[in-house]
């Protein structure tokens, strides 16, 4: 007889069976299953629901494919990143620990926001949840214990203002938001050491269809941000890069590869997408439209 | 007896009911992916193929050899195709990277921590007090740091440029810091005057070159009880146009704890630089640090990241063993441009700074490079991602090949 009919022995005692079955609901309903989860972390004005991880108002329809088990991680988009930070970081804590993985997309600030969590407090112990939210968007442990950092695949970055925008400087946005004071490239660029990602890969998508303040941001831009941020160049801020089409500008390379003109990318940051026909610009438009339509491309097709 | 067996085989269904819920439920946000309209370049085509993949699932029920058949099975193999070539370079890339930990890495992979003192440079176009652009002028601005604390001072420049980058004449006509309010409720702002120059004195290093400095002392103009940021506007006149020049730096008047010397010890065939502190402010501390070899070619940066208790501590930077058998640079080395700071969860400022330590500030002893280890970065974070990429790539591995068939 063969191991396997023999291992269904246990069946023969009720007990047995219903303890299995008890362990069974229990796995399922503290998320022990390991699962796979698709974080959005929004940008600047934010719109959802601060904590509510079912509100998909700054993106889009929310019956839009857009990844495995997607989850909106919504911060306010108004206050500087580092107080609105533990959003993030319950999100992760929720989806990312213990047996569960993530997959994350952010747009905008939120690029700057995964980069910060990831940078300063991916090293440190993390409380393994049972992915199940209160309405502040806080998860409860599984069994207490903790892990190093948090699960996560890689990161899709659509029009990513982790270098800041030539716009936060005085006068561009009218308003004065807290998160504009961080938005400022020499503020944003030194926040954090861009480059430690954990070795988690960024891939980031540049969207080129601006006009309104080409005047302002260097080079090729989203109408908010230029491509040196939304590559992922490191160094200062202003420099601008293009298309190469533009032969009056240096190319914003594909890949890992260093910028023309030498300028590297941050570590473990890829452009994915360049916008070579202008065609998309910063905004979702609440239909997960601009440059944020081909990151939802992505997630929909691989973060499975 | 029978009542049981009822029960046991209705729990049974109940249970695998749910579980059959639960998965079903975890996968259907991905059966419907399609890809964004629109040119551009792309070099990861897995989002066309999932699109083209959707649209042929959508069309179920034909049979596998219609024309409709064979093309979805295109799709999946070309959708399939793309997570396997991302699985595979994900788990490589991880493997690759994680030899060394995350705290001690070759600095090449740091290109701009390098020089984390030099002052941060920018070149933007002149605009004006509303913030339109003012044509054909720039300004180049330099500021020597982002963030500092306690008795720390920072010195900005500027100076004009055409759009061929010559310089042009340039009048500071006035500049003044002030205190950023940071809610919307009206509070008292903080203000100062700020002396730019270009006649060579002061934080002005050379008369007349059209370069204008000022330094700005925070604890000793007014900003002694302020933790935030303090905004320094410029107002400059180039050609006879108008313009502003705008700076930003966060202050925090706490110095959470100041440096007390390094020591070093080879253990464990890594050498550890421990930094010695003493910690006023308990907390998480974040701190890093540059190695140069012999020569003075950058060659790692290690970084620490720990909470740290009040009292005489240490911060432990480990240059790892692997790291220094790999690129074998010339001892002995130099520990130099140590910075840290206590990081303050979930408010702003996010941190208190310590005071830079410029320059080199350790020389350590010469040590044959086979007292280093060579073994490879080991831990509970690297085999849980080593398990879970190599997992996923076997899937993906595994699903190509049944798409591909025999």
């Amino acid at each position: 007889m063969r191991q396997g009919f023999r291992g269904f022995s246990w069946l023969r005692s009720p007990r047995a069976v219903m303890a299995a079955l008890a362990a069974a609901l229990v796995c399922i309903a503290g998320g022990v299953y390991a699962t796979n989860y698709s974080l959005w972390i929004n940008g600047r004005t934010g719109g959802g629901q601060p904590g509510n991880h079912a509100d998909f108002t700054y993106w889009g329809p929310s019956s839009t494919a857009a990844g495995v088990n997607k989850i909106s991680v919504n911060w306010d988009g108004y206050n500087r990143i580092s107080d609105q930070n533990y959003r993030i970081r319950d999100a992760l804590d929720c989806y990312c620990t213990g047996t569960n993985w993530c997959y994350v997309a952010a747009h905008s600030a939120g690029n700057l926001q995964i980069g910060y969590a990831l940078s300063l407090y991916g090293s440190t112990a993390r409380y393994k949840k049972n992915a199940t939210p209160s309405s502040a968007g806080v998860c409860g442990n599984t069994d207490g214990s903790t892990q190093t950092g948090w699960n996560i695949k890689w990161v899709d970055v659509a029009a990513g203002a982790a270098g800041g925008s030539e716009l936060a400087d005085v006068g561009s946005w009218a308003v004065s938001d807290p998160l504009t004071a961080d938005l400022k490239t020499s503020t944003a660029r030194a926040m954090y050491d861009h480059n430690q990602t954990r070795a988690k890969w960024f891939y980031m998508y540049a969207g080129a269809k601006g006009t309104l303040y080409s005047a302002v941001l260097p080079g090729q831009d989203d109408e908010a941000v230029a491509y040196h941020s939304a590559g992922g160049v490191s160094g200062s801020g202003g420099a601008g890069f293009c298309n190469p089409s533009d032969w009056f500008c240096n190319d914003l390379k594909l890949g890992t590869a260093a910028n023309e003109g030498g300028r590297a990318k941050w570590a473990y940051h890829s452009v994915i997408f360049r916008d070579d026909t202008e065609s998309f610009n910063h905004y979702t438009n609440g239909n997960w439209g601009g440059v944020v339509s081909k990151v939802r491309a992505d997630m929909a097709a691989n973060a499975n | 007896m029978a009542r049981r067996k009822v029960i046991l085989i209705a729990s049974a269904t109940l249970a695998l009911a749910a579980l059959g819920w639960y998965l079903a439920a975890a996968q259907v946000d991905t059966a419907s992916g399609d890809a964004g309209a629109g040119g551009g370049t792309a070099i990861n085509p897995t989002g066309a193929a999932a699109a083209a993949a959707s649209a042929a699932n959508a069309t179920g029920g034909r049979g596998p050899f219609s024309a409709a058949g064979l093309q979805a099975r295109q799709e999946q193999l070309a959708l399939w195709r793309g997570r396997y070539e991302r699985s595979e370079q994900v788990y490589a890339s991880y493997r690759d990277a994680t030899r060394y930990p995350h705290t001690s890495r070759p600095i090449s992979e740091h290109p701009d921590q390098v020089r984390p003192f030099d002052p941060v440079s920018e070149e933007k176009v002149l605009r004006n007090a509303k913030g339109d652009a003012v044509k054909g002028l720039r300004l180049r601005t330099t500021q020597e740091r982002v963030f500092l604390s306690g008795a720390e001072t920072v010195k900005f420049t500027i100076e004009a440029l055409d759009d061929a980058g010559q310089a042009q004449p340039m009048v500071v006509t006035s500049a003044a810091a002030q205190s950023l309010p940071e809610t919307r409720t009206p509070v008292a702002l903080i203000q100062t005057g700020v002396e730019f120059s270009d006649r060579g004195t002061g934080a002005d290093e050379v008369a007349n070159d059209g370069k204008y400095s000022a330094r700005l002392h925070p604890a000793q103009q007014g900003f002694a009880g302020y933790a935030g940021t303090i905004r320094l506007l410029a107002q400059v006149s180039v050609k006879g146009e108008a313009g502003v020049a705008h700076f930003d730096v966060v202050y925090t008047p706490e110095v959470p704890a100041t440096w007390a010397g390094v020591r070093e010890a080879l253990e464990a065939g890594a050498l550890n630089f421990y930094l010695k502190v003493n910690v006023v402010r308990p907390g998480r501390y974040v701190a890093s640090a540059r190695v140069d070899d012999a020569h003075g070619v950058p060659f790692a940066l290690l970084q620490f990241n720990d909470e740290v208790a009040a009292g005489a501590r240490e911060f432990k930077l480990t240059l790892f063993g692997a790291l220094v058998r790999d690129r074998s640079p010339a001892f002995p080395l130099r520990l130099r441009d140590v910075d840290g700071f206590l990081l303050i969860p979930d408010t702003f400022p996010d941190r208190a700074m310590m005071a830079r330590q410029s320059g080199v500030v350790h020389t350590s002893a010469s040590y044959a490079i086979d007292r280093f280890s060579p073994a490879e970065w080991s831990s509970e974070e690297r085999e849980r991602y080593l398990a879970e990429y190599s997992r996923d790539a076997e899937t993906a591995r595994a699903q190509l090949q049944r798409l591909q068939g025999p």
